[in-house]
C-alpha cells in the first residue's frame, strides 16, 4: 500500500470527501512544517559556517513561525480525532501525526540552540579541520532531516529503515567531530570545547528526531513499527 | 501471534489483490483452533462451511468460525451481507422462513444445531435473542418474563426469578412498583431492556443480540452497552451491530461480512474477516475491512 | 436557481397572502354535501318508519313484543319470530365461529404460502360474495335432505330450525374466516418473533399471545358477523320459514321446537308488509323497528367491547 494512493492525493480534484481532505490537508501541514525546519536548519548552519551573527535573529524569528505552526496543526489534528473517529489506517496516521510534529518542532528548537551557541562564543573558532566536520555535520543533518519530509511526501514503508541507515552516517560524523574538538580543546579554550560539543550533540539529536519520523511513517504503512537491527550506543530520544 | 493465526484461521489473501479468500481450514482439533486464535477460552459454538439459502436465493455463502465462551463477538457489515441472517442460525430462527435452508454444521457444545432429531424449540430455551424493534409481549412486566420460564416447565420461585432477571438487565429498580403495569407503559431503553431481562429468565447461555440499539436514543443506547458488559460475565453474546462504533466499544471479537456478487450477479454475504475486535480496529488484515471501516465504502 | 428572498416584508406578504383557495373549499363542500345526502336518506327512512310504527306501540309495546303470529292484526306479536331468530342465531354461532376461526388460525399461521393455500383463501373470498339466496338453494338441497334422511326432519321434511342454522352458517362461514384471519394478520410479527424467541413452540405462540391480541379483532367480527345473520331473508324463505300462521303445543319439548316449524324476524317483516290493511303494515313497521333495535344494540355491544380491550393495552 503505497502512501499517496492510500491517504488520498494531495488537494487533487479526486478528493473523495471531506474527512479525506482533512486528511490531506494534515499530510501537507507536516510536509510543510518539516520543510520549515529543514530550511531554519540549513540557514542556522550558513550561520554558523561563517560566523554569519546577523543570521541569528532571523533564525529565531523562523522558529517562532515554527512553534505556531506546530500550535496549529496539532490543536487541528487532535479536532479531527475528535470529530470523524477514525480507525485502523486513518487512526495510525492523525496519532502519529501529533508525535511527528512533536519531533518537528524539537528539531527546529534545537536549530535555535545551536545558533545560541554561536552567539555565546560570538562565532566558532576558526579551525578549518574543525569547521569542515562541522560543515558535513550540518549536511548530514539536514539531509537527514530533509529524508523524513520525503518520507511524508512519499509514504514509503521503508521509511524508517532508510532513515536509521542514513542516521548512522550522521553518527559516524558526530564522533569524528568530537574527536577533533578533543584535540583542538586546548586550542580553543574549555568554553568553546563545551559548547562546540553540544552543537554536535543538538545536531545528532536532530537527524535521531529525523529517524523516529521515519519510523512513525513505516508504522502508519505496515502497523508495525521496523525492528531495530542493531542497538546504537549514543542515547536516543 | 494474532495477524498470522487469524490469517490462517478464516484463510490468506493478499491485502492487496482483495480475491476471495481460500477456503478456510477445518478442523476438528479444538486445541488447534483455540491456540490459531490466540484465546483460552472455550469453544461456545464452532460454525463449518455454513450457507443459508432462501429459496434460490444465496444469501450466506461459506462461513466458518467460532464463537468464544463468555465474550461478546459482533458480526459489522453493510447491509445486504447476511449478518442478521448469520445470527439467525444460531437459535434456528431461520426455520420459521419459508424457503430458508441451512447447509453445512453449526455445533453448540458440540451438538450440530442442525443436525438430525434436533429440536428448534430446545434451541431457543437455551439460546435466548433479544430483537431490533423492542417486543414486549403486551401484557404485564410480570407476565412477560414468566412466560418463557412457564412454558419450559420452571416449577420454582417465580418471583425469584422475576426479580432476578429484572436484576441482571439493570431494570429492576425502575420497575420494582409496577410488575403488574402493561410492558408498553415503558420507555423503549426500559421495553429493550424488559426484552433482555425476558431472554435470560429462561437461563440460557447465550444471548443473541440482532441490532438491540437501533431504535433507541444515544442515552439508552450506552446503558444497554454497559450492560452487556455486566452480562458478559455470564452469558455468551453474540450482536449484530451496523454501528461499527459500538461493535468497537463493546465486543471482543468482531467478524466483518461484506457483500459480494456470484456469477450469476446475485449478492452474497460472506465472512471476510474475524479478528479480537481491538486488532480489527487498528491494523485489519484484509483491504475490504480497512475500507469499509474508515467509511471508505459501504 | 433562485436565490431565496429573505427580506423581512418580503417574506411576511408572502406568508400572509393567499388565503383564499377556492378549489379546496369547493372539495369540501361537495364531501359535507355527500354526508349529509346520505344522512337524509337514512333519517327519512327512519322517520317514515317509526311514524308508521307508532300505533302500535301506543297501543300495546309489551304485548307486541312477546306476543305470537296471529291473523288478526289487533293480537299479532313478534314473540315467536324472536324466538325463531335467536334460536338459528345461536345456532350459527355454534356451527360458524369455532369452524371458521380454526380455519384462519390454520391458513394464517400454519398453512405455507404456496398455490394451494392462495386459490383456497381467494375462493373463500368469492363465497364470501355470494348472493344469500344462493346459500338458500344450497341449504334446501342438502341440509334440509340430510336433516330429514337422519330423522330430525320433524312433520316438516327438514324445513326447521336445524336446517336454517346450517345453512346460515355456511353462509357467514367465509365473513368468519376473513374477519379472523384478518385479525390474526393485525397481529404485530414481533409478538410472534418474540414468543419463538423464548422457545415457546407455534400452538403455545399462538394461544397464549397470537390469539389474546387478535381477540378484540375477532369478538368484534363475531358479533357483527351474528348481527348481519340476525338479518338474513332470503335464504330462510326457501328454507321453509313459515309466513302465515302456525303454533307449537304449550308443551312440546325442546326437540319438537327444533325439528318443526318456525319463522324469523325478518321473514314476519316480509310477510306482513304483503298482507293489505293499514294494520299490518303499521304491525310491519313495528317489527321492522324491534328488529332496528336489535341490530343496533348488537352493533353497538361490538363497539364498545372492542374499544374496552382496545384500552386495556
Amino acid at each position: 500500500m503505497t502512501g499517496s494512493q492510500y491517504y488520498g492525493p494531495l488537494l487533487g480534484p479526486e478528493a473523495r470527501s471531506h474527512f479525506d481532505e482533512q486528511l490531506s490537508l494534515t499530510r501537507q501541514g507536516l510536509i510543510e512544517l518539516g520543510s520549515l525546519v529543514t530550511e531554519n536548519l540549513r540557514l542556522a548552519g550558513e550561520a554558523m559556517q561563517e560566523n554569519r551573527l546577523d543570521l541569528i535573529p532571523e533564525v529565531r524569528k523562523a522558529d517562532l513561525a515554527i512553534n505556531e505552526r506546530y500550535y496549529e496543526l496539532e490543536r487541528r489534528t487532535f479536532e479531527i480525532l475528535a470529530r470523524q473517529q477514525p480507525v485502523a489506517g486513518d487512526l495510525r496516521f492523525l496519532v502519529s501525526a501529533t508525535r511527528i510534529v512533536y519531533e518537528q518542532e524539537r528539531s527546529g528548537d534545537l536549530a535555535v540552540n545551536c545558533v545560541n551557541m554561536l552567539e555565546r562564543l560570538s562565532g566558532f573558532p576558526d579551525l578549518p579541520l574543525l569547521r569542515s566536520l562541522l560543515t558535513q555535520l550540518v549536511d548530514a543533518s539536514a539531509h537527514t532531516f530533509q529524508m523524513s519530509v520525503d518520507a511524508l511526501e512519499s509514504m514509503d514503508p521503508e521509511s524508517g529503515v532508510r532513515l536509521d541507515r542514513a542516521d548512522n552516517e550522521v553518527d559516524t560524523l558526530v564522533s569524528l567531530f568530537y574527536a577533533e574538538i578533543g584535540k583542538q580543546a586546548e586550542t580553543m579554550g574549555l568554553e568553546s570545547a563545551i559548547a562546540l560539543s553540544r552543537v554536535g550533540r543538538y545536531l545528532e539529536r536532530i537527524a535521531d528526531h529525523a529517524v523516529n519520523i521515519g519510523e512513525h511513517v513505516t508504522y502508519v504503512v505496515t502497523a508495525e513499527f521496523p525492528k531495530p537491527d542493531h542497538v546504537t550506543p549514543s542515547d536516543r530520544p | 501471534m494474532t495477524a498470522d493465526a487469524d490469517r490462517a484461521l478464516i484463510g490468506d489473501t493478499g491485502p492487496e489483490t482483495g480475491e476471495p479468500p481460500t477456503p478456510p481450514r477445518f478442523s476438528l482439533d479444538m486445541a488447534a483452533r483455540r491456540q490459531a486464535a490466540g484465546t483460552d477460552a472455550a469453544v461456545m459454538f464452532e460454525v463449518d462451511d455454513l450457507n443459508v439459502h432462501y429459496g434460490d436465493f444465496h444469501a450466506v455463502f461459506d462461513v466458518s468460525l467460532d464463537i468464544y465462551e463468555r465474550q461478546i463477538t459482533s458480526f459489522i457489515g453493510p447491509s445486504g451481507c447476511g449478518k442478521s441472517t448469520m445470527l439467525r442460525c444460531f437459535n434456528r430462527m431461520n426455520d420459521l422462513i419459508e424457503g430458508a435452508r441451512v447447509t453445512g454444521r453449526l455445533r453448540y457444545h458440540g451438538t450440530d444445531l442442525y443436525g438430525p432429531g434436533v429440536d428448534p424449540v430446545e434451541v431457543r430455551r437455551r439460546i435466548g435473542m433479544v430483537f431490533q424493534k423492542p417486543n414486549p409481549f403486551p401484557k404485564s412486566i410480570h407476565e412477560n418474563i414468566a412466560f418463557g420460564p412457564r412454558i419450559t416447565g420452571f416449577k420454582g420461585d417465580v418471583d425469584g426469578l422475576i426479580e432476578d432477571s429484572l436484576r441482571r438487565a439493570a431494570l429492576w429498580d425502575e420497575v420494582k412498583d409496577k410488575l403488574a403495569e402493561s410492558a408498553y407503559a415503558l420507555s423503549g431503553g426500559q421495553q429493550q431492556r424488559l426484552c433482555i431481562a425476558r431472554a435470560i429468565a429462561t437461563n440460557p447461555d447465550v444471548v443473541l443480540m440482532d441490532e438491540p440499539c437501533s431504535a433507541l436514543d444515544p442515552i439508552a443506547t450506552l446503558r444497554i452497552e454497559e450492560l452487556m458488559q455486566e452480562l458478559k460475565e455470564t452469558y455468551t453474546i453474540i450482536i449484530v451491530t451496523h454501528n461499527m462504533q459500538q461493535a468497537a466499544r463493546v465486543s471482543d471479537r468482531t467478524a466483518f461480512f461484506n457483500v459480494q456478487l456470484n456469477e450469476r450477479g446475485q449478492r452474497m454475504g460472506r465472512l471476510v474477516e474475524y479478528a479480537p475486535t481491538g486488532k480489527l480496529f487498528t491494523r485489519p488484515d484484509q483491504r475490504a475491512t480497512e475500507d469499509y471501516i474508515t467509511g471508505r465504502f459501504g | 436557481m433562485a436565490t431565496p428572498v429573505t427580506t423581512a416584508d418580503v417574506v411576511a406578504a408572502r406568508l400572509t397572502g393567499r388565503r383564499f383557495r377556492p378549489g379546496e373549499l369547493a372539495f369540501e363542500a361537495a364531501l359535507l354535501a355527500a354526508l349529509l345526502v346520505s344522512l337524509l336518506f337514512l333519517i327519512v327512512l327512519l322517520a317514515d318508519i317509526l311514524a308508521t310504527a307508532l300505533p302500535v306501540f301506543r297501543q300495546r309495546t309489551l304485548g307486541f313484543i312477546s306476543g305470537e303470529l296471529s291473523p288478526t292484526a289487533d293480537r299479532a306479536g313478534v314473540g315467536t319470530s324472536i324466538l325463531g331468530s335467536v334460536t338459528i342465531t345461536a345456532g350459527v354461532a355454534v356451527l360458524a365461529f369455532p369452524l371458521g376461526i380454526g380455519t384462519a388460525i390454520y391458513l394464517e399461521e400454519y398453512a405455507p404460502d404456496t398455490r394451494l393455500t392462495r386459490f383456497i383463501t381467494t375462493n373463500i373470498r368469492n363465497l364470501a360474495g355470494v348472493p344469500s339466496i344462493v346459500y338458500g338453494i344450497l341449504g334446501f338441497a342438502i341440509f334440509v335432505r340430510f336433516i330429514s334422511a337422519v330423522g330430525l326432519g320433524g312433520n316438516v321434511n327438514g324445513r326447521n330450525v336445524l336446517a336454517a342454522g346450517f345453512t346460515l352458517a355456511a353462509l357467514v362461514l367465509p365473513i368468519v374466516i376473513i374477519t379472523a384471519s384478518e385479525a390474526l394478520r393485525a397481529v404485530p410479527a414481533g409478538i410472534r418473533e418474540a414468543g419463538f424467541g423464548v422457545g415457546a413452540t407455534r400452538w403455545e405462540v399462538i394461544r397464549h399471545h397470537v390469539l389474546p391480541s387478535a381477540a378484540p379483532g375477532i369478538l368484534t367480527g363475531t358479533v357483527l358477523t351474528l348481527a348481519r345473520a340476525f338479518g338474513e331473508t332470503a335464504p330462510l324463505l326457501l328454507l321453509g320459514a313459515v309466513t302465515g300462521f302456525f303454533t307449537l303445543g304449550a308443551d312440546s319439548s325442546i326437540v319438537d321446537r327444533l325439528t318443526s316449524a318456525y319463522t324469523a324476524l325478518p321473514v314476519t317483516v316480509f310477510d306482513w308488509s304483503r298482507q293489505p290493511g293499514e294494520d299490518f303494515r303499521a304491525l310491519a313497521a313495528a317489527a321492522i323497528v324491534v328488529l332496528l333495535v336489535i341490530l343496533l344494540t348488537a352493533n353497538s355491544a361490538a363497539i364498545i367491547l372492542r374499544n374496552r380491550y382496545e384500552r386495556k393495552w
